[in-house]
């Protein structure tokens, strides 16, 4: 569904992405980690149409390198931003709209909107602007945003990050949701190796831009590569 | 602020104003502060849309206003063109040059944009009055001095029929204030503000910054521009005088007294400022220091202007009640 070919991307001397390649499948949840600094989010925003990079990217079969962040978006490919992004000159449900009105492929919703809202939970705080929610409301507007866009596949950049362990049992049953229930492929940047060995199929692991490995969880948190450049001794 | 009550508030705002010949009708010397009142009106409400809204730095308010005012000046003057007509094409042409200036400021962080847009101000001074703006028929130093008034139907609107060029200006002023609320309660509205507030989000979602940065640039200055224009043909001359500081230092003064970004706020800031203005005006050279301190005062007492206390108080007593 989404593959990288030899994709690198420098940003003056530093190369943030090494020669890059994977592949996602349709209808899988496909996990990356890696230390940070290692790139992982310079990966979405190249699939995003933020930066441009050598190499290729193909969406579908299409490449879509060199495409602006508004026509990926329209092509079917959804994210979230490691730091919550927000609007707060507008409510949650004016957000989750903006996503419906300008990315979905077909008309506005508001059905499909309100029931977007009802699956991320932020029915109670519909009116309020969206500035001021908590931190895990902020992450639950972002992905229904993007969900609002009727996404084909949805990437999500540490979704988990600062949530406690409730938080977290909840944002993993709402992805396993999405993937389950709306049949929309996910790609997960994440720390907690938990959360990567739960939901995922398939575990990309990367350092400094490069591949270090790449296959099923169980077999990569007990590579030894892994062990020694990201999870470190004390892991299991 | 719901679409309703920004329509209501404009509607009592404008109510009042369209009242108020009864009772000063004859009084030429009011009527002219409040044909002005109309026009500055609509320059700020068009800045607040830009800055306000879309989160644009534009300093280039003024210079379009200009644009708009002299093109249609020449237009009429060396073309012949009538000044309904020559009005429209000032538009457009204020239109084209705004999405042209809006062009290199897509890319570029606020405090840029308010140097490249002020740097269009800036310039157009010294063109107007050198031999291109000769060529084109700016007539220089001295400016145009005869521009005709506008005619409908073979009356014309000049200042020597006061009450119906008033109330043509307040149906030109309603009308340009109707299409504001009407944008930033569209979907487009909601592109400005979407883009303003984060622009990475905004863009994932499926906005394009580049369409509707666009679109605010040109619809802004298109409506600049034919107030611009329509300020000539009242007044009847132009001289490049509108470009020094005071006009801009005024118009911003407006927009912070309306408070930015709360649209129909700054009706109301151009209303408030232009009385006070004159209401100061025994003080002779003390004047504009004096309306310095006010703003001073005005602005740390009421950071977001007029509205936002006015909204703030509403909402309070809504809530202890
Ligand atoms: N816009 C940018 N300009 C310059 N350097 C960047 C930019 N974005 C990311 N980097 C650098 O690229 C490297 C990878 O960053 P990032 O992809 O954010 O890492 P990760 O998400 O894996 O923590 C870091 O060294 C970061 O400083
Ligand atoms: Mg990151």
């Amino acid at each position: 569904m989404l593959k990288l070919n030899h994709v690198t991307k420098k940003f003056g001397e530093l190369v943030a992405v090494n020669d890059l390649s994977f592949a996602v499948e349709a209808g899988q949840v496909f996990g990356i980690a890696g230390p940070n600094g290692a790139g992982k989010s310079t990966v979405y925003n190249l699939i995003t149409g933020f930066y441009p990079f050598e190499g290729e990217i193909a969406f579908e079969g299409r490449n879509i390198a060199g495409r602006q962040p508004h026509e990926i978006s329209k092509l079917g490919i959804a994210r979230t931003f490691q730091i919550p992004q927000t609007f707060p000159s507008l409510t949650v449900e004016q957000s989750v709209g903006v996503g419906n009105r300008f990315g979905a492929r077909g008309r506005f919703d508001p059905a499909y909107v309100e029931s977007i809202l009802a699956f991320m939970e932020l029915t109670p705080v519909r009116h309020e602007p969206t500035g001021q929610l908590s931190l895990l409301d902020k992450k639950r507007l972002m992905m229904g945003a993007a969900l609002a866009t009727r996404p084909k596949i949805l990437m999500l950049d540490e979704p988990m990050a600062g949530s406690n362990s409730n938080e977290i049992r909840s944002l993993m049953e709402s992805i396993r949701r999405i993937n389950a229930e709306m049949g929309i492929t996910i790609i997960i940047i994440e720390h907690f190796m938990k959360v990567l060995t739960e939901l995922t199929s398939t575990l990309l692991i990367i350092e400094t831009g490069t591949k270090v490995c790449m296959g099923d969880p169980e077999t990569v948190v007990n590579d030894p590569e892994v062990i020694e450049c990201y999870l470190g001794e004390s892991y299991g | 602020m719901s679409w309703q009550r920004m329509a209501a508030i404009m509607g009592v705002v404008y109510g009042i104003v369209a009242i108020l010949p009864l009772f000063v009708g004859d009084i030429r010397f009011i009527m002219q502060i409040l044909i002005i009142c109309l026009i500055w009106a609509v320059v700020a409400s068009c800045w607040d849309v830009i800055m306000g809204f879309a989160g644009i730095f534009s300093f280039g308010q003024v210079a379009f206003f200009v644009i708009g005012a002299y093109t249609s000046g020449i237009f009429a003057v060396s073309w012949q063109v009538p000044a309904v007509l020559a009005i429209l094409m000032a538009g457009l042409f204020t239109a084209g040059m705004g999405v042209l200036v809006g062009l290199p400021c897509l890319k570029l962080a606020g405090p840029y944009v308010a140097l490249v847009t002020f740097g269009v101000h800036m310039t157009l001074m010294p063109l107007l009055r050198g031999d291109i703006g000769i060529a084109l028929g700016s007539g220089g130093s001295v400016g145009i001095l005869t521009i005709p008034p506008i005619t409908l139907f073979g009356y014309a609107f000049s200042s020597a029929n006061i009450i119906p060029t008033f109330y043509l200006t307040l149906a030109l002023a309603v009308t340009c204030s109707v299409v504001i609320l009407v944008v930033i309660n569209s979907y487009w509205g909601t592109a400005f503000l979407a883009l303003k507030d984060s622009e990475e989000f905004a863009v994932s979602l499926g906005i394009s910054a580049f369409k509707y940065k666009l679109m605010v640039f040109a619809l802004t200055s298109f409506l600049t521009g034919v107030v611009g224009a329509y300020y000539g043909h009242y007044i009847g001359m132009l001289s490049t005088r509108m470009l020094e500081l005071d006009l801009f230092v005024t118009l911003m003064v407006m927009l912070v007294v309306g408070g930015i970004g709360k649209f129909p706020g700054a009706i109301l800031g151009a209303f408030i400022t232009v009385t006070v203005n004159e209401l100061l005006a025994p003080l002779g050279s003390y004047r504009a220091v004096t309306m310095g301190a006010l703003v001073v005062i005005l602005v740390l007492l009421l950071p977001n202007g007029v509205m936002g206390f006015w909204l703030r108080r509403s909402k309070a007593g809504a809530t202890s009640t």
